[in-house]
């Protein structure tokens, strides 16, 4: 939720605020409801119908999941999760740069390539591409990054193309011209704007690769017993339902931490140190004066509203 | 899904992974030829240092903990690393297998699939096992080699081209609290089901537990198991199937929900019996009810329902992808699984509860002993009882024919 901001016109009051506060509640109890079966059934050592809650309560989830191999399963989601977001992110950010400022020909139409993936249906491609995937003797952990890696730009660059779409490239210029070196831009101009973007994108990325299951069994070839394989084959089961119940609150708890950070991502407001020629280390005025801009093309002229 | 058989892949899902089938032909022979041994010290020699990936049904934990906690430390001591690789379906290991071969990969990374049934089929048809290996294993001598479930796996010829693992049997269950009178044929059981409106119900086939209820229902109205020829006859299917369509058709009112739907699965009925909303369940892996009734799941009441007329069992088996990159590795576990010792501590009812594929009247008086010693389980009753009158499994041909015939006559009535 937004915290209003200081402004007397904006702040809302009255009926208006009830109501929003109404909405708030609802779509809380709207998400949080179906976890409520989830929690009970974790710490139910017996629930049978037609009972409204379990029948006896214990711990026996728990040990159950620990039996199914669950916490070396999470911990290997959690690796494949990180990698998939460290790679998918700053491919789909230069990929959305170069969209939307105009180094792309036929940009509409890389667009929609971009977006290609997320029509594909998953098995048919996943089978197709395994056997390439084997005939390069690509090795399978790797081959499942790569998979998810490309499942997972669609959603990356969708993110960061928003971003550059609000994004002023005057700001960059203007560190140039005040003598900051490309790197400098980077670090303190570029990233810090992007950031929350980065942050969500990183988090749709994440997702991507913990909640899969067909790329890692296929392509993975048994090599990455991830938490949605054990889960998957314990639910496949009788008499699991605590067990898969722990396992599937454990599976929320990673990205529900994550989204807490991603949506603490440039809330902290960086006191953004100027990024004058004071940040930059001295340099000859010469060498600042025969750089040429960065990109070929000029940005364009920004228009005053 | 039940422990006692890796699910059967039905002919119509079978039909994912044609397309790689026929590709597969051209794919490049494995390193490993089955020839390459006649010395089981050979292969005990290669197999140290080998990891081996044994790919099976997962949503056991019994069979799990067995594997983990049991056999893995067992072939530890031969110098061999056991993986286990949990699937939701049997399907996804051969799926894999044949998507090595199409590419020409002879360093497969399955190297064991707890397998049968159509699977088995499949995996043949596809030249995707190895074959003719299990003679080098020292366990089968303790085998019967006459013994009619390991000579041929619902229908389709074992030709040493899989390990044999367990024994099952098709098994009804019902609770003693809730059945007074418990019937003792299938007869029995339909005219009960009949006399006890929404108490009984049985899975939709091309579900495997009900379409082997559906072939236990065609033996018992046919007038037992041997008036329906094994090889599948478009003639015999036309002779036999109405009486067992009218059986079946006559029944559905009586059935749960009036037999406007049925269970999707083995643990849907299974999860219908726990929450005592029916009487009666079935299994082809009765090694799980001991388990599901000390933890709670099904009622105290659970009792085996042994019938005259007999029920339909089989084994279920290890076998060893052509390309395995651990075929020594995956003969030794193989061979370990095999060995008395290993199949006393499986078929003990708090570890698995799974029946040996051994002979026991074969062994020796110490090992027989061992077997003799097994606790009995509360619930399920020894392998001799409930394979009394066992009859064999149709071949596979009948299985689509008669789901096929179970949905247009049966389900659309």
């Amino acid at each position: 939720m937004t915290r209003p901001t200081g402004s007397a016109l904006t702040v809302s009051r009255g009926a208006g605020r009830a109501g929003r506060i109404l909405v708030s509640a609802v779509l809380i109890v709207w998400f949080a409801l179906p976890l409520l079966p989830l929690v009970l059934w974790s710490f139910a050592d017996a629930w049978s119908y037609p009972s409204p809650l379990p029948t006896a309560w214990g711990v026996g989830g728990v040990e159950a999941a620990t039996g199914f191999g669950a916490w070396p399963a999470f911990v290997r989601s959690i690796a494949l999760g990180l990698a998939v977001a460290a790679i998918a992110t700053p491919l789909g950010a230069l990929a959305a740069r170069a969209l939307t400022f105009g180094a792309v020909p036929f940009p509409r139409t890389v667009s929609a390539l971009l977006l290609a993936p997320i029509a594909l249906p998953p098995f048919a491609a996943v089978l197709g591409v395994n056997v390439l995937l084997l005939r390069a003797f690509v090795p399978s952990v790797l081959g499942v990054v790569l998979v998810l890696v490309v499942l997972a730009i669609p959603y990356t660059a969708f993110v960061m193309r928003t971003a550059y779409g609000a994004y002023d490239r005057a700001y960059e210029d203007e560190a140039r011209l005040l003598g900051a070196s490309r790197l400098q831009v980077l670090r303190r101009v570029h990233l810090p704007m992007i950031a929350p973007a980065l942050g969500r994108a990183a988090f749709l990325a994440f997702l991507v690769a913990w909640s899969d299951y067909i790329v890692t069994v296929i392509i993975g070839g048994g090599e990455l017993v991830t938490l949605p394989l054990v889960v998957a084959g314990a639910a496949a089961g009788l008499g699991n339902d605590a067990a898969v119940a722990v396992m599937s609150l454990a599976a929320v708890v990673p990205p529900f931490l994550l989204l807490i950070a991603t949506l603490s991502v440039g809330r902290s407001g960086r006191a953004g140190r100027s990024t004058t020629a004071g940040g930059a280390r001295p340099r000859t005025p010469g060498v600042v004066a025969t750089r040429t801009p960065a990109s070929a093309t000029p940005p364009k002229e920004k228009v005053p509203a | 899904m039940t422990s006692a058989h890796p699910r059967s892949v039905r002919l119509a899902a079978a039909a994912s992974a044609l397309p790689l089938l026929a590709l597969v032909g051209c794919a490049a022979p494995a390193a490993t030829a089955p020839g390459a041994y006649d010395e089981w010290d050979q292969v005990l020699a290669d197999a140290k240092g080998q990891t081996v990936q044994l790919w099976m049904y997962g949503g056991d934990d019994q069979g799990n903990a067995y594997v983990d906690d049991i056999l893995a430390p067992a072939v530890a001591e031969y110098g061999v690393t056991l993986e286990r690789v949990p699937v939701t379906d049997t399907r996804d290991a051969l799926n894999r297998v044949f998507t090595e071969l199409q590419a020409g990969r002879s360093d497969g990374t399955v190297d064991l699939i707890w397998v049968n049934g159509d699977n088995f089929r499949t995996g043949r048809e596809a030249d995707a096992w190895l074959c003719g290996w299990t003679d080098l294993l020292p366990s089968m001598a303790n085998t019967d080699p006459a013994d009619p479930l390991l000579e041929s796996d619902f229908g389709t010829p074992v030709d040493g081209c899989e390990a044999p693992w367990h024994k099952a049997q098709f098994t009804l269950v019902y609770n003693a609290d809730t059945v007074a009178e418990p019937p003792t044929t299938m007869a029995e059981v339909l005219d009960w089901a009949e006399a006890n409106p929404g108490r009984f119900t049985y899975p939709a086939p091309p579900d495997f537990t009900g379409s082997v209820f559906v072939r236990e229902v065609l033996a018992s109205v046919s007038g037992g198991a041997d008036e329906v020829p094994a090889a599948f006859s478009q003639a015999a299917f036309d002779e036999l199937s109405p009486a067992l369509y009218d059986r079946l058709t006559g029944l559905a009112p009586s059935l749960w929900r009036g037999g406007d739907t049925y269970p999707a699965n083995e643990a849907e009925l299974g999860q219908l019996f726990a929450d005592g909303q029916v009487d009666m369940t079935m299994t082809y892996g009765p090694a799980t009810l001991t388990d599901l009734v000390a933890d709670g799941t099904y009622p105290a009441g659970t009792t085996v329902l042994p019938l005259e007329d007999g029920t339909v069992g089989n084994a279920s088996f290890l076998g060893l992808p052509v390309n395995s990159d651990a075929s020594a590795g995956a003969m030794v576990v193989a061979n370990v699984a095999l060995s008395v010792e290993q199949q006393v501590a499986k078929a003990k009812p708090d570890v698995w509860g799974q029946f040996t594929v051994l002979d026991i009247d074969g062994l020796d008086a110490a090992d027989r002993s061992l077997f003799d010693a097994l606790p009995q389980s509360p619930v399920v009753p020894p392998f001799d009882v409930l394979s009394r009158n066992a009859h064999g499994e149709l071949s596979a041909e009948w299985v689509p024919a008669l789901d096929e015939g179970w949905r247009t006559n049966v389900l659309s009535r």
